[in-house]
């Protein structure tokens, strides 16, 4: 396929076709061979005894995650697929096996349990990640190669996604021991899941609304850009644990001198010192991009449209924050994606969220609790990550997508 | 009408232009020309007060244009510049319609203009309408920015370069075409260039600029002939002074009768004579070569070899000497023989008359 050859100047040899794939399928086949699949533990605190993908999975699972890791092989060969079909067939056979990773764990909690102690834990071990995550990788790689529009990746991840829920739904993971922690602190986790969201909004809005003008005036006024990066850059450097405790006393005497303040729930501890600590960390890529999108827009297209008689408004919306838009956007993904995350440190200053379960489970060393704040939040941030990716391209301007 | 009185630009202590005033006249094409820095650009620049002139007026018509509110000044004056400036994010059709727009035409009157504009500069309205700039090609784009520049009728067409960026073979058919739409719609062009020859093939007008101030302002063929002092002779250079001279030269100057072959005065005349078909188009040439003995004693007339009354002499010229014959047929519009162009017609006349 010439056109493809085009598309990528470093195709690998006549024998290997995708060497990316070669090397996931590698890595998946280690992992799944030396790592243990699943963990067996007589109590939530004590550390599991592993347990290898054979004996933890039915002959029928096991075997069939064989029999698809041989059409993944045939796969990253130049013979006998077609590189087209090859990758369709990558796209159809990775979530398949994702999909009986998930479910073969479950089904293996599920029978290991039924004859033993009430206390037993069955957790996910590390062969199980890497059986989750290099399918993901190689339907990533195979869009990739594809080149698939928006609409085909979107509906297929929607797809890949339902399917996961529903395995979920149907109550296949019970018995894991993520599921007991969750099943465990069932009113809390929603509660903490709707303030970690709320924390990530509540400093992405007044980011914004903030660093939007700042990165305006950083690209029409050239003596305010140094000074304003530099503030900026100077809080993008202070670890962020170390920024929360320097929040803590101003913000509790502010408090204390104004108990109107102190009403709304402005003190020393809670949320108001995370969001103002978020919203310091989300200025600088904001700012960052909206300048660097400002600055993108080409000087000439600028002055045609002052020839052609724009307004300065005009010029301002109809043509500089169109063709910005794009960037500024992606500087929002940034910012979102390390706003989820840090609100996780957040927790340790008493504004809860999802990082609370993490560092209660550090606490109890039970790691399954930790495990309950992390996977959400990750989770959280791929899909943030996802959807604004969707809206970045959605915002190029048709004439340069 | 623009007028320029007095025009001066300062940076901090540096004149960029420097007291310059000349006239370019309704349906004239006045090229600023000179080397870089010279203030062409700035000049430019000044009239449709994208840089505000330090000094001097402005003249757009009976309006002193800084009396003018600035925005609805540029709408009354089309823009054209060297890198086009087409907005990426808007169709061939939305650039071309973004000063009728500001301008608030009606939708269906915008919509007949840009197929007007496009039918006018040989744009496919039907290929290219809904194209984006980044799918045309640099002539294409280049004519939709001209294009866009004329959308709203304007009085005056302002042009930066606006040919600076592509290839000389396009350069040469966009110029073409310049030639055609000013023709066809009488605009008052002022017209920025750093190259002579595309200012020989365009202007009617040239005003030589040299470190800010006007040299020379006067018609090609003066420019050519009476160069006001050293600088303007340097920089039309001497080289080729006699084949610039031709290019504002045209072949109906120079036309000549041709002789028919049978006609009575074949026999006397110079030795060669032309082959008509019964509608009068010209066949083929006997003799004509410089030397005799030349194998090939007659030239079958072709679209290469032969020419139309509108074309330059150097371009005539240039066509003799490929050919190596001494004469060419001059052709009206349905491909009649209406006279001749000789090599000695070329050398005897004073090409400065």
């Amino acid at each position: 396929m010439s056109e493809e050859r085009a598309w990528h100047p470093r195709r690998a040899g006549p024998f290997v076709a995708n060497r990316v794939l070669l090397v996931l399928l590698a890595a998946a086949l280690m992992g799944v061979v030396l790592l243990p699949f699943a963990a067996m533990a007589p109590n939530r605190l004590m550390s599991g005894q592993g347990v290898n993908v054979a004996v933890a999975l039915l002959p029928w699972q096991w075997l069939s995650l064989a029999g698809l890791a041989m059409v993944l092989a045939l796969c990253t060969l130049a013979r006998p697929f077609p590189s087209r079909l090859a990758r369709w067939l990558t796209l159809i056979i990775a979530p398949l096996w994702l999909l009986l990773a998930l479910y073969g764990l479950g089904d293996y909690a599920f029978r290991t349990l039924q004859d033993a102690s009430p206390a037993a834990r069955v957790s996910q071990g590390a062969a199980f990640w890497i059986l989750v995550f290099c399918p993901v990788l190689m339907i990533i790689d195979a869009f990739q190669r594809l080149g698939s529009g928006l609409a085909v990746r979107g509906f297929y991840t929607a797809a890949l996604v339902a399917m996961v829920g529903a395995l979920f739904a149907s109550g296949i993971f019970d018995g894991l021991s993520i599921m007991q922690e969750y099943a465990n602190n069932r009113d809390t986790f929603a509660a903490e899941f709707l303030t970690h969201l709320r924390l990530v909004g509540l400093a992405l809005g007044p980011a914004l609304l903030v660093g939007l003008p700042l990165g305006l005036l950083a690209r029409r006024s050239p003596s305010a850009r140094g000074p304003l990066f530099g503030v900026l850059n100077f809080f993008q450097t202070i670890p962020s644990i170390a920024l929360f405790a320097l929040l803590v006393a101003p913000l509790s005497a502010l408090g204390e001198a104004l108990p109107w303040l102190k009403a709304l729930g402005v003190g020393g501890i809670g949320a108001a010192p995370a969001i103002i600590a978020l919203i310091m960390y989300s200025l600088l890529p904001i700012v960052r991009n909206t300048y660097a999108g400002f600055a993108g827009v080409p000087a000439t297209t600028i002055e045609a449209a002052r020839g052609m008689g724009m307004t300065a408004r005009q010029i301002l919306w109809r043509v500089e924050v169109p063709l910005a838009l794009p960037v500024i956007l992606s500087g929002l993904r940034i910012v979102t994606v390390q706003a989820i995350g840090l609100t996780v440190v957040a927790a340790l200053i008493g504004a809860g969220g999802l990082g609370s379960f993490i560092f209660q489970g550090l606490g109890q060393y039970a790691i399954d609790l930790v495990m309950l704040g992390a996977v959400p939040t990750i989770a959280l941030a791929v899909v943030a990550d996802f959807l604004l990716q969707i809206l970045v391209s959605l915002s190029k301007p048709a004439g340069t997508r | 009408m623009i007028e320029l009185q007095g025009l001066t630009k300062i940076y901090g202590d540096k004149t960029v232009v420097d007291d310059i005033s000349l006239r370019v006249d309704s349906g004239e094409f006045g090229v600023l020309i000179g080397p870089s820095g010279c203030g062409k650009s700035t000049t430019l620049r000044m009239i449709n007060r994208l840089i505000p002139a330090t000094h001097g007026r402005i003249l757009l018509g009976d309006d002193d244009v800084t009396q003018l509110p600035v925005e609805q000044l540029r709408r009354r004056i089309g823009y054209a510049i060297q890198s086009i400036g087409l907005f990426p994010h808007w169709s061939v059709a939305e650039n071309i319609a973004v000063v009728p727009g500001l301008l608030k035409w009606p939708k269906s009157r915008i919509d007949e203009r840009v197929d007007e504009l496009m039918g006018l500069f040989h744009l496919d309205v039907g290929e290219l309408r809904d194209k984006y700039p980044h799918q045309l090609s640099g002539g294409q784009a280049q004519r939709v920015g001209v294009a866009r520049a004329l959308a709203a009728d304007p009085e005056v067409l302002l042009m930066d370069e606006p040919f600076g960026a592509v290839d000389p073979l396009t350069r040469e058919v966009l110029q073409d075409e310049l030639l055609r739409v000013h023709q066809h719609t009488r605009k008052t062009i002022v017209f920025v260039t750093h190259d002579m020859d595309e200012a020989l093939k365009l202007a009617s007008r040239i005003a030589l600029l040299n470190t800010g101030r006007l040299v020379q302002y006067d018609r090609p063929i003066e420019l050519l002939t009476r160069p006001a002092d050293d600088f303007v002779r340097s920089f039309i250079g001497k080289a080729d002074l006699g084949l610039k001279l031709l290019s504002r030269r045209w072949v109906h100057q120079y036309q000549q009768h041709a002789t028919l072959q049978g006609s009575p005065a074949a026999s006397t005349q110079a030795g060669y004579t032309w082959e008509v078909d019964a509608t009068g188009r010209p066949t083929c040439l006997h003799g004509g070569r410089l030397h005799a003995e030349d194998r090939q004693q007659h030239t079958e007339v072709t679209q290469e070899w032969s020419a139309t009354p509108d074309m330059t002499m150097k371009e005539a010229l240039s066509r003799m000497v490929w050919f190596r014959v001494m004469v060419l047929p001059v052709i009206d519009g349905e491909g009649r023989l209406i006279g001749e162009v000789t090599m000695h017609g070329v050398m005897g006349q004073q090409p400065c008359a």
